[in-house]
């Protein structure tokens, strides 16, 4: 079956030393079937991704961490997410185990962890998203990141619909004015409490939380499905070009 | 999964069901079990959340965020504005959870609600494991238990209020708004404004409203009539001054006593500015003053004709109603409608035995049925019969025919005083039910030696018989002779008890209530047919079996169980199971009157609430106890 494995892994898949197994797990992911996209709301899986940069430098700094959280018909289960180190955790550590403090870290250069542990972990991401719809807040950036880090590590392109809050919630609620508004200022606005702010997972919860509202508000004005966000975004992309 | 994550988001729930009971004392193992266990769900405003028509309760709702309002919605749709509204912490709906069945109310989102869902079967696990949720549970069943009574007894405590009584304040029992003139009205346009209206009287008030006289129609004849007075004159001349007045918020005994020690008819409410509310009159007193017991039993034992006790039928069930609100329990009212029925009828029989001359004869009245047992609702039909001593058999005929004809009399007066005429005709008119002591204890012989259905049928309401009237020992006779007879005939009661376990308790196997008995009434469960008389039938065979003379249920069980050694605590509950049965079927009667239709026993257990749909089922679960026992008894 590796030579199967290997005809749906892409021309680069060896050159980047995946196990057979790994290229195995690529090739089941690779033939899951298209994302349903026309189904309500209620009745469909949205993946929530958020990511930590590692360092000072959060625009261009290396990927620190990735947090996946799933809402799935409407419901967000708290015992099945996921959070996966890309740097080494003790790297960003003192001796004694305690996070050093922001100021010091910026001075650290973190370690990236192993190849071969991206490559499992992406692998776990991959599991666990399936072919959902991924959801995040300002998810071009988030989006680049993440495919970018499967390209190189797995080869693989994620080729899955983004669905970008901060857009779409604009164009829902209009109780904070027309333009987009920050993260922090939706959550505060619908008193979405936040565990730990900036670690992925407790953001992919709080924007999880954002999406339910999301959801419920879509679905009154008649965007009953996830296609129907996808092309209500587009739509404001379309006409907010500069936003 | 990834144990990291997972562990950051189940603490965090955990935190924040820890500042609400019962999570705050619960075992941080169990805790952990649940917060691991429960998806977080969003309902917007409005959303309904959990409902009736959402079928059986699969999820329990746990409120992490806003707030959601309980709609109650009570068989009655009257009564249905009590409404409640939960916030953060509070979980629903555990009792429709544990019961495996839809909601009564429903759960609305009242702002954005956020929820932690635990799925049933984890919350049965739960309930298992952890013994404080476990507590929890059991106790807010419980507090729905006092809520459901207290509602009940709020529902009927506003119809009883609605009753006025002496006690109510004035600002209750005024009824229109009160017409007064100026003091320069002239006397011809007061009297005007009497008659125009039909008033009683008119009130004079000065320019602040503050009544300064009145004006009634008798002061017309005597004041404007026989003096020849001018209608021209201003009233101020002819009214009474300073009328007596009372605040809103004293009661119509003030009022009462206030005209009684004036020698007045009426007397003014007025509020805090002491500006006229309303005008009391000495008729509206009388209209309210309802009657106690003391007061019926009076007025049955003095009446002397039949229009008086049809009265007193109509007051014994106002204070039947009274008492009901007033929470107290139904064996205490079947008995207290049995006391006042026995009166009503004894005072009937009296009225008829002025026409009848039955001097030198032994006889005695009986009562069977459920009036034999003293366990009477609201509805009832006649069960009687008369039994007589004849020393001589020539005058036996002629002796009949006399009691026949005065039986047919009271018949006919108990009809009209509410009690319908026996459609089986059980009645003292019946020559099968006038008979002869030597002639009751042949018949009873007669069923208990050959016990074919019809016998067994008539021994379930005849062997419950009871004197109202005449010679007592006459029935106390007739009893001995019948426990003499059914003591030694063990294939009788084996008979009776086979009779007693033809109708079983309508529990379903799937569903909580089989309500399907009548095809003719589906979804309703007749109370008697499948409910009093498992009890009834139980308690006859109990009594008969160990010689227990008593002819009610609740004392037959009561009496025959300390001779068959059962304990006074299993006693108890099936007591309290069988009164449950019965106040239910007098709230459904007396609901089912007031709609003016005739009382029967269906009920809906889809239209009682929670608590009492649990304890119809413990009710119906006494009577297959019963049931179980005849069967061990007698082999069946």
């Amino acid at each position: 079956m590796v030579w199967f494995s290997k005809l749906f892994a892409g021309q680069n898949a060896q050159a980047l030393h995946l196990t057979s197994r790994q290229l195995q797990r690529l090739a089941a992911w690779q033939t899951l079937p298209a994302p349903a996209l026309s189904r309500s709301h209620y009745r469909s899986r949205y993946v929530l991704i958020d990511i930590a940069i590692a360092g000072g430098d959060w625009k261009d700094g290396p990927l620190g961490s990735i947090g996946a959280l799933a809402l799935t018909d409407g419901l967000i289960d708290l015992s099945a997410a996921l959070q996966l180190p890309m740097v080494d955790a003790a790297a960003a550590t003192d001796a004694a185990g305690r996070p050093l403090a922001e100021a010091e870290q910026v001075s650290l250069t973190p370690t990236p962890i192993s190849g071969e542990q991206r490559g499992e972990a992406l692998l776990a991401l991959l599991d666990f998203v399936g072919k959902a719809p991924l959801v995040a807040y300002h998810a071009s950036f988030v989006a680049r990141r993440i495919e970018r880090v499967l390209a190189e590590t797995l080869g693989v392109e994620l080729d899955l619909p983004w669905i970008d809050l901060a857009w779409v919630m604009a164009g829902l609620f209009r109780e904070l004015g027309d333009k987009q508004a920050r993260l922090d200022t939706w959550l505060e606005h619908f008193g979405v409490p936040s565990i730990e702010r900036h670690n992925p997972v407790s953001d992919a919860y709080a924007t999880a939380q954002l999406l339910q509202l999301t959801l419920a508000r879509a679905a009154q004005k008649g965007f009953e499905t996830p296609a129907s966000l996808i092309k209500l975004e587009k739509a404001r992309r379309h006409l907010y070009p500069s936003a | 999964m990834s144990n990291e994550a997972t562990e950051l988001l189940v603490s965090a729930c955990i935190q924040s069901l820890q500042a609400y009971p019962p999570f705050d004392r619960m075992e941080a193992e169990w805790l952990r079990f649940l917060a691991q266990r429960v998806k977080l769900a969003h309902y917007p405003k409005g959303a309904r959340i959990l409902a009736k028509e959402s079928g059986v309760a699969r999820t329990l709702h746990i409120l992490q965020r806003g707030r959601v309002d309980v709609l109650r919605s009570g068989g009655d749709r009257k009564l249905e504005s009590s409404s409640l509204t939960l916030g953060p912490g509070q979980s629903f709906s555990i009792g429709a959870l544990m019961a495996q069945r839809e909601t009564v109310g429903a759960y609305v989102a009242r702002d954005d609600v956020f929820c932690y869902e635990l799925a049933a079967e984890d919350f049965f696990a739960l309930t298992q494991k952890s013994t404080v949720f476990n507590l929890f549970c059991t106790q807010y069943i419980a507090g729905l238990l006092r809520q459901s009574q207290q509602q009940l007894q709020l529902q009927l405590a506003q119809r009883a209020a609605e009753q006025k009584t002496m006690n109510s304040p004035l600002s209750t029992i005024l009824t229109r708004e009160p017409v007064a003139v100026a003091v320069d009205t002239p006397v011809r346009r007061v009297v005007e404004l009497m008659a125009s209206q039909h008033l009683g009287s008119m009130v004079v008030v000065d320019g602040e409203q503050q009544p300064i006289g009145i004006f009634t129609l008798s002061d017309i004849l005597k004041r404007i009539v026989l003096p020849g007075a001018s209608l021209e004159q201003a009233i101020a001349a002819v009214m009474s001054p300073a009328p007596q007045t009372l605040p809103l918020a004293a009661n119509a005994h003030d009022a009462a006593l206030l005209m009684a020690m004036h020698r007045v008819r009426h007397v003014l409410a007025v509020d805090e500015g002491g500006r006229l509310r309303g005008v009391v009159s000495e008729r509206d007193l009388f209209k309210l003053q309802g009657a106690g017991l003391r007061q019926i039993r009076h007025a049955i034992d003095a009446a002397t004709t039949i229009a008086v006790l049809q009265h007193a039928r109509d007051d014994v069930r106002q204070l039947a109603l009274t008492m009901l609100s007033e929470g107290v329990g139904a064996q205490e009212i079947t008995q207290f409608i049995s006391t006042l029925n026995d009166a009503v009828t004894r005072r009937v029989i009296e009225l008829n035995l002025e026409r009848h001359d039955f001097y030198g004869i032994d006889w005695a009245w009986l009562a069977f049925g459920s009036e034999g047992r003293d366990e009477q609702t609201f509805t009832t039909d006649q069960d009687n019969g008369i039994v007589f001593i004849c020393t001589d058999i020539m005058d036996r005929e002629q002796t009949q025919l006399r009691f026949l004809d005065f039986a047919r009399e009271v018949n006919d007066d108990l009809d009209k005083c509410g009690f319908p005429l026996c459609k089986g005709n059980i009645m003292a008119s019946n020559p099968e039910l006038c008979l002869t002591l030597e002639e009751w204890e042949e018949k009873f012989a007669q069923w208990v030696r050959t016990p074919e259905p019809l016998a067994l049928l008539n021994a379930t309401i005849f062997f419950d018989f009871r004197p109202l009237h005449g010679r007592f020992n006459l029935a106390h006779r007739m009893r001995l002779s019948l426990l003499r007879q059914t003591q030694g005939n063990p294939l009788f009661l084996r008979m009776l008890a086979q009779n007693a376990l033809n109708v079983a308790p309508p529990l379903g196997r799937i569903r909580d209530f089989v309500t399907d008995g009548d095809p003719e009434h589906p979804g309703t469960i007749d109370l008697k047919k499948y409910g009093v008389r498992l009890f009834t039938d139980a308690a006859r065979l109990f009594a008969l079996a160990n010689q227990v003379e008593a002819t009610n249920t609740v004392a037959r069980l009561k009496r025959a169980s300390s001779v068959m050694k059962i304990s006074a605590d299993e006693t108890a509950a099936v007591v309290d199971g069988f009164n449950f049965i019965q106040m239910l079927r007098l709230r459904h009667q007396h609901f089912e009157q007031e709609h003016g239709r005739s009382g029967d026993n269906l009920i809906r257990p889809d239209e009682l609430n929670e608590v009492e749909r649990h304890m119809l089922k413990e009710s119906f679960r006494q009577a297959r106890r019963l049931q179980v026992r005849l069967k061990l008894d007698y082999q069946i």
